[in-house]
């Protein structure tokens, strides 16, 4: 309607040149806004090696899948169990020497075939990240890596259950891929002969890019936490998703109670008390709400620590439990205009308050419950101080704690922080994407930024 | 008989209300009113932790707050970093919602786009511009060096490190522009129209149609940024921990250190009372300016 109005008017010079400069400016706007998103992404797509790269690349590049092929055909052995063992040896050597050799040709997959007789009789596969990994928490934490001390002791056999293998003295149905090509043959055997010799000799190394490598990473990312905390009970069980439940708890328990508790106080202050009662009632909440956080979190946590409400979920929750003036504010604009005569008719049948508010003001109130929703979930998400204050045990961490105490571990890479910053912010830019419309109405109907 | 079941009934109606609202009241006077009352309070004490409140000592808490230079410093801070906020990122919302509001296509795609920053918590947000200050890896020095400028260490240098704090805000966005764009769109039409007419088009359209139709929302929004601003404590607090050397504490930093490094409670709740003070002074003069607009 407005477009067709302001069509009809014909542009002058001015006009037309404000319209050409709004263009030019709003899609470098975008642009800007998009950057640091699109930066993150392609740096969590990145190896450990890539992400030091200067100037920094705005694009990750394609990963690379290397295939080695050792053949022991001719070696020697007693019995099945000795061979295994041989082959198990030789796969860590490989897989880390891979790694540490030719680590900066982006390879994000190695995988080892053991073949004998022309019959794959060995299999197994590593992600760049899974090596890293063990090099950084796991089997071979705070270790250089040489073959003497990949073998050392019983090391190799944990790694290689960590990685997992098939192993088949009959053969097994794994074959190598043909049209593989060969860049790095020459490169990887002579580094690989000389640091890291293995008793099967090397036969083939064939290489390939694949797009879901770099893809891939974000499955370790999320293991991560497990890692770094391996003593917590439930971070090891669930990784990175206890930090994803606590948030949803705690922002799913103030969205509840403020849409209750709220509304319950709007209904009274707008329908049960007169005017002047009502007034002083939601200044005495909305006063409240002046407070700024600065200025009471000291006393807060004087008080909330003497009555034990510290490191467990009630200091978590507790500062959501009563009403929020400025939502009360919004209930109860909305609630006045609901017609006096709605109330009256019922309350002439002998309605009590609970009806009242149960049976008539709240199934009309389905536009403003979607509102404070929003609000309260916009003007949460971003809580941080106080969470971190009151938390100690890991398992409490909200993400936004949880995100700064793993970027501010010193063996945190920054491709996999800023892969976990990803895994936080995707679902809430799609779900927002999905009620853009509603989220629009809200902030402006509610007029101030949550 | 029959009027004592009356009165009963009445009582009974003017009760009900205050019944249902006793629990939320009380919990809001518990949870809210009572940490206020408790840090005037805790502020005249020389507080001690183990037997509290400790040894009563008036206003020497303030006194000796005020003669800290540390104090002061952050004050400082903080305006400083208000000073860069204003001048840096207050107006770029605005300008994006003038020239969303002249977009003939995309306007609604690119509304969208413009809300993801408020949806992007500041932990995240701390993460990804640390790396892009990095002194070694970082995006900022390639790009100083391409103009031929020599490398800076950001966020450890002390004269950088409220700018570096600031800037991130500059891409604006959020939902600062979609209050200011439903401001613009509420601006009459015959207003525009008749302006148009007599040739008041362009940018002179937005000088002296729109902006003085919108200047009540700007004014609000700078109060709101003037209150957020000076509660600055999250951002400032994840890039550096309040440093270096005291560069970028601000009062909440100052407070949250009182009583965690210097495990000082009494200075901690006098700092907090005088920061209470002045905001509630600032969100005064707010909602008598929205008072005022209304009536």
């Amino acid at each position: 309607m407005k477009n067709k109005r302001t069509s009809r008017i014909k542009y002058d010079k001015s006009e037309r040149s404000l319209k050409i400069v709004a263009v030019v400016f709003s899609l470098i706007f975008a642009g800007l806004m998009l950057y640091p998103l699109i930066f993150t992404v392609s740096s969590a797509m990145k190896d450990n090696v890539k992400i030091y790269e200067v100037p920094p690349k705005l694009l990750p590049g394609r990963g690379n899948s290397v295939s080695l092929v050792l053949d022991y055909s001719d070696i020697p052995y007693n019995n099945e169990d000795e061979l295994k063992d041989i082959i198990l040896r030789d796969n860590v050597i490989n897989m880390f020497g891979i790694n540490e050799s030719i680590k900066d040709d982006f390879i994000m997959e190695v995988k080892v075939f053991g073949v004998k007789d022309g019959e794959t009789i060995f299999y197994s596969r590593a992600h760049q990240m899974k090596l890293q990994m063990e090099q950084s928490y796991g089997v071979y934490k705070s270790t250089s890596i040489k073959p003497e001390v990949l073998l050392h002791e019983d090391r190799y056999i944990r790694a290689n259950n960590s990685i997992g293998y098939e192993f088949d003295i009959n053969g097994i149905s794994k074959k190598v891929k043909n049209n593989l090509g060969d860049e790095y043959f020459e490169q990887g055997a002579s580094a690989l002969q000389s640091k890291f010799p293995s008793t099967g000799s090397l036969l083939s190394m064939g290489n390939e890019k694949k797009s879901l490598l770099n893809l891939e990473n974000f499955k370790y990312y999320l293991k991560m936490p497990q890692n770094i905390y391996p003593n917590n009970e439930r971070i090891s069980q669930l990784g990175f998703m206890t930090f994803v439940i606590n948030s949803i708890i705690v922002i799913g328990f103030a969205v509840i109670t403020q849409v209750f508790l709220c509304s319950i106080c709007a209904f009274v202050i707008s329908k049960q008390l007169s005017e002047r009662a009502g007034k002083a009632v939601l200044l005495f909440f909305l006063i409240a709400m002046m407070v700024p956080f600065a200025s009471i979190m000291l006393p807060q946590l004087i008080m909330y620590k003497k009555m034990g409400a510290y490191n467990n979920y009630a200091a978590l929750l507790l500062p959501f439990l009563y009403p929020f003036g400025f939502y009360v504010y919004l209930y109860k604009g909305f609630f006045d205009q609901i017609p006096r005569s709605y109330f009256e008719a019922a309350e002439l049948d002998g309605a009590g308050s609970i009806y009242l508010y149960s049976k008539i003001c709240m199934p009309l109130s389905k536009p403003i419950i979607s509102l404070i929703a929003l609000q309260t979930f916009l003007g949460n998400w971003n809580d941080f101080f106080w969470a971190w204050m009151v938390t100690e045990d890991q398992r409490l961490w909200t993400l936004n704690v949880a995100l700064y105490n793993i970027s501010n571990n010193s063996g945190t890479r920054q491709n996999a922080i800023m892969g976990l910053a990803v895994v936080t912010i995707t679902p809430v830019i799609l779900l927002s994407i999905l009620f853009s419309n509603q989220l629009k109405q809200s902030v402006i109907s509610s007029g101030v930024k949550g | 008989m029959k009027t004592k079941n009356n009165k009963m009934s009445v009582f009974k109606k003017k009760a009900t209300p205050w019944l249902i609202l006793l629990l939320p009241m009380a919990f809001t006077v518990w949870l809210k009113y009572y940490p206020i009352a408790s840090a005037f309070y805790i502020s005249l004490f020389k507080y001690d932790p183990i037997n509290p409140p400790g040894r009563f000592v008036g206003l020497a808490n303030y006194i000796g707050m005020f003669k800290m230079k540390h104090y002061w410093e952050a004050w400082g801070n903080t305006f400083v970093f208000l000073f860069l906020q204003i001048a840096l990122c207050f107006f770029i919302p605005l300008i994006q919602a003038l020239l969303l509001n002249e977009l003939i296509r995309f306007k609604k795609s690119l509304t969208t786009l413009y809300i993801l920053p408020a949806l992007i918590p500041t932990s995240v947000n701390v993460i990804i511009w640390k790396w892009i200050w990095h002194p070694d890896y970082g995006v900022a020095n390639q790009i100083v060096k391409f103009f031929g400028g020599s490398p800076q260490v950001w966020l450890s240098d002390p004269k950088l490190v409220k700018f570096c704090i600031i800037f991130p805000g500059i891409i604006g966005g959020g939902l600062t522009v979609l209050l200011y764009l439903s401001a613009i769109q509420g601006v009459s039409q015959d207003m525009m129209e008749s302006a148009a007419i007599d040739g008041c088009t362009g940018f002179s359209k937005i000088w002296h149609i729109i902006l003085p139709n919108i200047s009540f929302m700007i004014f609000i929004q700078l109060i709101m940024t003037v209150i957020t601003t000076m509660q600055l404590l999250d951002a400032p607090y994840m890039y550096t921990g309040g440093g270096p050397s005291g560069a970028s504490t601000t009062q909440g930093i100052f407070i949250y250190n009182a009583f965690n490094k210097d495990m000082n409670y009494g200075r901690g709740s006098a700092a907090s009372v005088v920061l209470l003070f002045i905001i509630v002074i600032l969100t005064m003069v707010q909602m008598w300016f929205e008072r005022s607009e209304e009536g």
